[in-house]
């Protein structure tokens, strides 16, 4: 059963402009932070000065590594410091950091630091950098700690495998191998708002105001690069302007609060749009994806083997999650018994990879549904056809072997079908592709109060982050349920590292299930007080009471009740209402790993959910333009909890997914990205934007999914659009693009090679 | 910094000529440069949104337009004087940036920025536009093919203001289009663009007169006049259209950035070229091609 459609909490400020966001901050003293970037794309640095900079007019700090301690951090690989030590690897390594009374004279005196750089010669190949005579991008690689299971070797920081039954025999048994080699560009989240943090110390302890998605990651990333106990450090977040994995991990806190302790004053930083490209270490990895199955003359997948190589630039960071993912993405939602698959993340000079909404997802998707529609026509099977004989089904094993139950992958495709199937016939240069995938739902720990207070109101007091995305704002909803209140009697208390318990944040489009959890239980610990409280006011057995209208009332006996805001009165002057809930996180299904490398938290997919999405396309032939003419995202999220943020979730993912699809790529010359900017990194706008069929399939899950079996909702509708259009485009003209972004000037190129 | 904001063309003038001060409109041209560090911000500037005779858009009596400096874009694009009579301008007009530029931003603007991608260059350029200007020593009347010097340069000369673009009346038998390449639908900027102007005669038959104008493929608008004379007393298929534009792709010589590469550029020309000459055909003989040229393309198959 879907949910009802709830219009959040947050909307009404946001859409009137009466939010705040951090950058909107201002504190008494304030002072504002530029940084010193490199430049270089890979230099020795011989000797930073900083003296005359110190000396500028209104400059009241200016740091480098040499006045933080000497710490490497990262999520995986400890491979990075605060500042550059000896050796800058990107062009937006941050060298030194000034505060200074204003923006402008902190930029002058930035000016005014000289480094002595050493240029070197910067890795820009991935597939190079893995030769083994190729110069090391870290050349104490063996010296870093790393988390437990990460396999590395030289430039190759991440190398991981996906074995499943015996690949070798399974193309032995093939009637043909088809083999497809594709390439995907750097991408970025591009979030509406920039990065923006404020630090403030009090005595020890450092409150910090940031625009992160992940409040506690980032508090222990303070606490780990300045030495301090994370019980000293507060990160607050205002409201979110956004983030789609570009402020998951731990950013520029660290950064900003050493300042401000070394200025003595409160510090601003709010990065440009082109540090926003340059800077942060949260890029979209470009990928080379080689694919390669066996089928029989029936269409039947015999085997499949895969080699990824994923440029993660300069440092590891979060990328290791995206190495997973996508490798996970090799099977897909079909019956492959036989699997061999390896994924390279590499070391280059270039911005830093990590997170973005599905990392790892739309790219491997996009190549894999590619490959199947050519295998489909090269074996004269219709492309729908061919996915129906090999979509999986009850019973069926995903990539590392855990059974499937509840699978909706056919009934999912079977609707879009349905759905995009055209009311007249397609005009010259119209095409319509499918494409298919799946995800999963990540179980995580997670925790929250609730306290009702005597108004009859309720306060749910959270760990959780609201990205955007609406999934904090539907708590009420799962707490409402709990205590027969309306979802407009909760408060919600969030994004402060000292009132909420701890959480992952947003990240891994986990808040609802996980969190959601954690509320439910700490609602039916106060359900079970008000159960107490009423079984005395109505002298009756608390068993034989319910929750209902905002009152607990006689089972049947809807005259017998007393109005929950009566007992919170009450409760007022005895033991007060209050719930605390976190729950166990279910665990991964049973999963077999043998014969695989690296693996780290993603080797299995709780809770496994399916789509499909048909692209209706236009192709102009003469220019290679692509408009993208309607889209239909067929989505099984579980249970939906909230339809209304649901659908909004899917317009907006396919939105993001058709800029990634057609123009949103960073052009590289040399060591530098040659378009940080919105002028020239095109992203889609509104007339850009086609009608968006949404449809949801209703499948609980039936283990390891969130309350009443709903599913996660924020990536899965970025992952299958990418490659719907690549084969509309195909279908339209006969011709694949094996390149991401699939721009005019590619499609025309595919065009002219194809027709001489 | 001085800012002043005076309602007379004289008091721009002065504010000029006396304090060095750079006029500024809509400013998207000029604030975005400063933001972007492209230019510095002038010691002084002269608003002249306030400046009413700026702001006219009118017929005069030889049936020619006079539009002054500040009309908006939003204007040009919404005139139906403009899309009847000159409908190439409506087409440039209506694909500047956004909603919210194209208010704000204005022709005078456009033209005095002198960027090779701008979209009411090639339209001037092939309605034989004039450019009026006015300095202390007075007025002057620049013909627009020697308005555009260079990227970012143009024949207004530091101590004037662009006062009005001038039409000549639009002639019978006549009309214009412009198409330009656009990747998405708002927020662009010309990859390639072409403006096109054909005077039919013979009951249509034949183009009796074309100009065709290029942008965003040169250091400067150009116009393409080798594929002009081709097409003089020529036939109006698509075949023939198809040949002038080929023959424009002389007139181009694009560069590679961002947008795209040379080669591409090179490659679309004719294309755009053609696509912009079908268009112009199309209305020249009374058929209808809605505002803006450049979305909705109809291959144009008959004479």
């Amino acid at each position: 059963m879907n949910g009802s459609r709830l219009l959040r909490g947050d909307g009404r400020e946001k859409v009137t402009g009466q939010a705040r966001y951090a950058a909107d901050l201002q504190l008494a003293g304030l002072l504002h932070a530029r940084f010193l970037y490199s430049e270089h794309p890979h230099a020795r640095i011989r000797s930073i000065s900083t003296e005359q900079a110190r000396s500028m007019p209104g400059v009241h700090a200016v740091i480098t590594q040499d006045d933080v301690p000497d710490v490497r951090y990262g999520m995986f690989v400890k491979d990075r410091t605060l500042f550059a030590r000896d050796v800058v690897r990107f062009e937006a390594e941050v060298v030194a950091a000034v505060a200074a009374s204003t923006p402008e004279q902190a930029e002058a005196a930035c000016r005014a630091i000289e480094v002595d750089y050493e240029p070197l010669e910067p890795t820009l190949d991935a597939e190079a950098a893995l030769a083994p005579e190729a110069p090391l991008v870290h050349a104490e690689w063996e010296s870093y700690g790393t988390q437990q299971g990460v396999a590395r070797d030289g430039n190759d920081c991440g190398l991981m495998t996906s074995v499943k039954g015996d690949a070798d025999r399974g193309f032995a048994e093939a009637d043909r191998i088809f083999e497809d080699r594709f390439e995907a560009d750097m991408s970025h989240p591009v979030p509406i708002e920039p990065h923006a943090i404020l630090a403030q110390w009090q005595g020890e302890k450092v409150t910090i105001w940031s625009s992160t998605q992940t409040p506690y990651p980032a508090r222990s990333g303070v606490a780990e690069t300045l030495q301090i106990p994370e019980s000293h450090v507060r990160i607050v977040v205002p409201h979110l302007g956004g983030g789609f994995g570009g402020k998951c991990d731990f950013h520029f806190e660290a950064h900003v609060a050493a300042l401000a302790k070394a200025a003595g004053r409160p510090v601003k930083l709010v990065l440009s749009r082109r540090e926003e490209f340059l800077a942060t270490d949260k890029v979209r990895h470009p990928m080379t994806i080689e694919l390669r199955t066996g089928v029989r003359e029936d269409g039947t997948i015999t085997a499949r083997g895969a080699r990824i190589v994923m440029d993660s630039g300069a440092y590891v960071g979060d990328a290791l999650f995206a190495a997973e993912i996508g490798l996970m993405m090799v099977q897909g939602p079909y019956r492959i018994p036989n699997l061999a698959a390896e994924t390279h993340t590499v070391y280059t000079n270039r911005t830093p990879a990590g997170s973005v909404r599905a990392p790892g997802g739309p790219q491997v998707c996009w190549a894999v549904e590619q490959h199947s529609d050519r295998i489909a026509r090269e074996l004269g099977l219709d492309p729908i056809e061919f996915r129906r004989r090999n979509l999986v089904s009850d019973g069926d094993t995903g990539q590392t072997g855990q059974v499937l139950e509840g699978v909706s992958a056919r009934e999912c495709l079977d609707r879009a079908v349905e759905i995009a199937r055209p009311e007249r016939e397609l005009e010259p240069g119209e095409g319509i592709g499918i494409a298919c995938g799946w995800w999963f739902t990540l179980p995580v720990p997670s925790g929250a109060y609730l306290k009702l207070n005597a108004d009859g109101s309720a306060t749910i007091i959270t760990g959780a982050q609201e990205n955007g995305s609406g999934s904090v704002m539907a708590l009420p909803l799962l707490a409402a349920q709990e205590l027969g209140m309306t979802p407009d009697d909760f408060n919600i208390l969030y994004q402060d590292t000292d009132a909420g318990p701890w959480d992952l944040g947003s990240a891994g489009s986990q808040t609802t299930a996980n969190n959601g959890r954690a509320v439910v239980a700490a609602a039916r610990e106060v359900r079970q007080q008000l159960l107490r409280l009423a079984a005395d006011e109505l002298e009756v057995d608390p068993a034989d009471l319910e929750l209902a209208d905002g009152g607990v009332q006689v089972a049947g006996v809807p005259s017998r009740r007393v109005a929950i805001k009566e007992l919170a009165a009450k409760a007022q002057g005895g033991e007060l209402l209050l719930g605390r809930g976190s729950g166990t996180p279910p665990s991964l299904p049973p999963h077999d790993l043998s014969g695989c490398v690296g693996r780290l938290g993603y080797s299995a997919f709780g809770a496994p959910s399916f789509f499909a999405v048909a692209a209706r396309v236009q192709v102009d032939d003469e220019t290679g333009v692509v408009r993208v003419l309607e889209i239909t995202a067929v989505h099984d999220f579980g249970t939906v909890l909230n339809p209304l943020g649901a659908q909004g979730q899917v317009e907006g993912g396919v939105v993001h997914a058709i800029g990634m699809a057609l123009l949103e790529g960073t052009r590289y010359e040399g060591g530098r990205q040659a378009n940080p900017h919105l002028l020239d990194y095109k992203l889609q706008t509104a007339a850009d934007s086609p009608p968006i069929n949404v449809e949801f399939i209703d499948a609980p899950a039936r283990n390891g999914g969130g309350p009443g079996g709903l599913k996660a909702v924020g990536e899965p509708p970025i992952v299958a659009p990418v490659g719907a259009i690549a084969n509309a485009i195909t279908a339209a003209t006969g011709t694949s693009v094996q390149q991401l972004p699939m721009t005019p000037a590619r499609v025309w190129a595919a065009l002219r090679e194809e027709r001489g | 910094m001085r800012v002043a904001a005076p309602t007379t063309i004289d008091g721009v003038l002065t504010e000029i000529t006396a304090n060095g001060a750079e006029p500024i409109a809509g400013g998207t041209d000029l604030v975005v440069g400063v933001r972007a560090g492209k230019r510095k911000l002038p010691e002084a500037l002269v608003a002249i949104h306030g400046v009413e005779e700026l702001r006219q858009l009118e017929q005069r009596a030889d049936g020619g337009l006079r539009i002054g400096a500040t009309v908006s874009h939003e204007t040009l694009y919404e005139s139906p004087l403009i899309r009847e009579g000159w409908s190439a301008i409506a087409d440039g007009s209506a694909l500047v940036g956004s909603a919210a530029t194209r208010s704000t931003g204005t022709i005078g603007g456009n033209v005095a920025n002198a960027s090779p991608a701008m979209d009411t260059g090639a339209p001037l350029a092939v309605l034989d536009a004039e450019v009026v200007v006015r300095g202390a020593a007075g007025e002057r009347r620049i013909p627009i093919a020697e308005v555009f010097l260079g990227p970012g340069r143009s024949a207004v000369e530091p101590n004037e203001l662009l006062v009005a673009v001038e039409l000549p009346p639009s002639a019978a038998g006549a009309a214009s289009s412009y198409v330009r390449l656009e990747y998405r639908q708002a927020m662009e900027i010309a990859v390639v663009g072409a403006a096109a102007w054909v005077r039919l005669a013979d009951g249509g038959e034949h183009i009796a007169e074309a100009r065709i104008a290029l942008s965003a493929v040169a250091p400067t608008i150009v116009r393409a006049e080798a594929a002009e004379r081709l097409l003089d007393g020529s036939g109006c298929d698509f075949a023939a259209l198809q040949r002038a534009a080929e023959v424009a792709a002389e007139a181009a010589n694009p560069i590679g950035d961002n947008r795209a590469s040379a080669e591409y550029r090179l490659a679309l020309v004719p294309v755009i070229v053609r696509r912009a000459l079908e268009a112009a055909v199309t209305r020249a003989s009374g058929g209808e091609v809605a505002v803006p040229a450049s979305r909705g393309y109809q291959r144009r198959e008959g004479a």
